[in-house]
């Protein structure tokens, strides 16, 4: 499941992923959008990933109790370039790991095409904001590498 | 007519599927009104998102509802609401074709996300505008600081220029390079003085001062400056106004004399005046209207707000020299006193710049520590003796001489030596025993600050010691610092507040 406030791009690095292609042009997400992808992790062994896209909320804390179930993984994603998005991001970590404790949560910084590389480490640092990976759906860096990431977790877990 | 029963049909059945599978995922049965769902088929394979039936197995409730679920089958897209109901040995799945609600509420997202995130972005522009402002600025705030260096070098050597021997045509060009340098040395302090009203470095700050005294001396430089010009300078106050105001007394001084050149520039014959008015005067405030009128060339109605900007006067062609900044420093100064500027000018009359500001005044003696004449301030730190003192005045421009030479003469405690160029005081100093130098520090030749740090640096400790007090039309605080980091024990800003000026001697001489 992919989790963050609207607009930070779950859905074109879903698509990114899925797809391969991205779009400039925003489509707000409503609802729940669902996609499937099966994902080498080793030789012989793949997982299939089943992506559940939610429309961005304000509020991580209004995520509806069914979504939750069966969900064996999840994806945080900020945009690093809008403060409102990890402003409380230390604290929507927190809700999360509530909700579904043992759930495996992987942090993801989106459009890293818009900053500079050594100013991005000082806005996160400043903001005490650990991420595990920094993409671009734009682009596609980084995107397959957290999405495997992803699912090798899920594979040691199961 | 239709029974209800047809219109149950027409109206929600035909939007609603049932599904039954099995606890492995395989269809049992389909009612197939709109999504291609057939026995047989497993239903995680019809769309993934079906996948999650699984979950159900191990909820308490036995029953679950998805909502918004975008389901593409076959080539057909819909936006559906899902039940998914546990029958023990089968699943029960409705499904609640919602399309047309949810594409009418994903216009309303659309329309409310796009403008939260573009009011966002207008925030963060308009900050990132604000850091290039700041950044900007303190570029040419370092800038025009590293220049000054340079630039002091490049007066002294045409300080010794002139002194050596050049025939006229050669003197006259020295002369020239005087007057560049000196407008150029103008140009930068303008250009620091407003750049750091914009990084908000200038910090105003507030003492008492004598405000009759500060109108008097600029009578005074006026008056000399417009002598023997077909131009007359009038001063005029309102004799209700207080004597002592709480105030930056530099930054007002500094706000009228660039708004009187300003007025000088473009005057060519007749009058310019100050004049200050009372606005009013309530508990301890009062409000002032300060005027500066000319009878020069006057302002074009629609120029009168561009020349109030920085670095519009540069562009301008065939500008008269020196129309730099002046203007806008006003302009910033005054913002900084939660003032303004406004101008009336007529084309070939002249013009006038007024500005109100209100001000503190001390309504009892108390808290007028200044307010006692020099004598009396003198007697109180004197000693009993009547020793006089021995003054090294190290001072270059005339008028400065003239004015300090007057105001320590008049209280009849010292006995003055004039030295005009910083190459001769370690000589002087050496061969006369003074007990306070008053330094310059923009001196040609050695600077005052230079000096001083070689005194207090002499082997001989009754010259070491010698207390020095800086005197310097420098009024940025940092300069300030650094002269007290050289050794000067005080320092003082023209211009003069003789009273603090002589505070500072006392002071030093213990
Ligand atoms: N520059 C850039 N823009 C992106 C990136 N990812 C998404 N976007 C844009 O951000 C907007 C929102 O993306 P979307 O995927 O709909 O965000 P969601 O609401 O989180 O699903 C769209 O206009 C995308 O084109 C990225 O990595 N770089
Ligand atoms: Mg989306």
């Amino acid at each position: 499941m992919i989790l963050g406030h609207f607009g930070v791009g779950k859905t074109s690095l879903i698509r990114r992923f899925v797809e391969n292609s991205f779009s400039d042009k925003y489509q707000v997400t409503i609802g729940v959008h669902i996609s499937k992808k099966v994902v080498e992790v080793g030789p012989e062994e793949s997982v299939s990933l089943i992506i559940w896209d939610l429309e961005g909320t304000d509020e991580v804390q209004m995520i509806r109790q069914a979504y939750l179930l069966g969900t064996h993984g999840v994806v945080f994603v900020f945009d690093i370039s809008r403060p409102s998005t990890f402003q409380d991001l230390n604290r929507d970590l927190r809700i999360v790991a509530d909700k579904m404790p043992e759930t495996p949560l992987v942090v993801v910084g989106n459009k890293k095409d818009l900053a500079i590389e050594d100013e991005l480490q000082i806005l996160l640092d400043d903001n005490d904001i650990k991420a595990d990976y920094l993409t671009s759906a734009k682009t596609g860096d980084d995107v397959n590498e957290m999405f495997t990431h992803l699912a090798m977790l899920l594979n040691g877990h199961s | 007519m239709a029974t209800l029963k047809q219109y149950r049909e027409q109206y929600i059945s035909r939007n609603v599927q049932f599904v039954v599978i099995d606890l492995d995922g395989r269809v049992l049965e389909s009612d197939r009104v709109f999504l291609a769902i057939n026995p047989g088929d497993f239903i995680y394979d019809v769309h993934p998102f079906f996948a999650s039936y699984a979950s159900i197995l191990e909820t308490k409730e036995g029953s679950v509802t998805y909502n918004g679920v975008h389901l593409g089958v076959a080539g057909q897209n819909f936006i559906t609401d899902v039940g998914m109901i546990n029958k023990g040995n089968h699943i029960l799945l409705v499904i609640n074709d919602l399309t047309e609600h949810y594409t009418s509420l994903q216009k309303i997202a659309q329309a409310r996300n796009e403008s939260i995130i573009n009011s966002e972005l207008v925030v963060l522009k308009n900050l990132e505008l604000e850091e290039r402002e700041r950044f900007k600025n303190t570029f040419i705030r370092n800038f025009s600081h590293e220049l000054r260096n340079p630039l002091t070098s490049i007066v002294s050597i045409t300080n010794l220029l002139e002194k050596s021997q050049l025939d006229r045509e050669q003197s006259q060009m020295v002369d020239f390079l005087k007057e560049s340098n000196a407008h150029l040395k103008l140009l930068l302090e303008d250009i620091m003085s407003i750049s750091m009203i914009a990084s908000g470095k200038l910090i105003l700050r507030h003492k008492v001062f004598n405000l009759i005294s500060l109108l008097e001396l600029i009578a005074f430089t006026y008056g000399s400056k417009t002598k023997g010009t077909p131009i007359r300078f009038d001063l005029d106050y309102d004799r209700r106004i207080p004597e002592y105001i709480e105030g930056d007394r530099i930054r007002i001084f500094q706000i009228l004399t660039n708004l009187l050149d300003n007025a000088l520039k473009f005057t060519e014959e007749g009058s310019i005046a100050l004049k200050v008015s009372l606005n009013q005067k309530r508990a301890n405030k009062v409000s002032l209207r300060f005027e500066v009128s000319d009878t020069g060339i006057g302002i074009p109605l629609e120029k009168t707000k561009a020349i109030f900007e920085s670095f519009t006067q540069l562009e301008e062609e065939g500008k008269k020299e020196g129309a730099g900044l002046g203007l806008s420093i006003v302009k910033g100064l005054l913002g900084l006193m939660g003032s303004e500027v406004y101008v009336r000018s007529e084309l070939g009359k002249g013009s006038s710049f007024y500005f109100d500001v209100t001000l503190t005044y001390a309504l009892d003696l108390a808290s007028k520590p200044l307010k006692k004449n020099k004598k009396e301030l003198l007697d109180l730190r004197k000693p009993k003796s009547n020793k006089k003192y021995r003054v090294l005045l190290v001072e270059d421009d005339e008028r400065t001489q003239m004015v300090l030479f007057k105001t320590l003469m008049d209280t009849d405690m010292f006995y003055i030596d004039l030295v005009n160029d910083g190459a001769l005081v370690l000589e002087t100093v050496i061969n006369n025993p003074y007990d306070v130098i008053l330094m310059d520090v923009d001196l040609p030749n050695v600077p005052g600050d230079q000096i001083t740090r070689l005194i207090r640096d002499f082997p001989f400790k009754d010259i070491k010691k010698i207390p020095i007090i800086g005197v310097t039309a420098n009024v940025f605080e940092e300069d300030m610092d650094a002269y007290l980091k050289m050794g000067m024990n005080a320092v003082v800003t023209k211009p003069f507040d003789f009273n603090e000026l002589l505070e500072a001697i006392v002071k030093s001489l213990r």
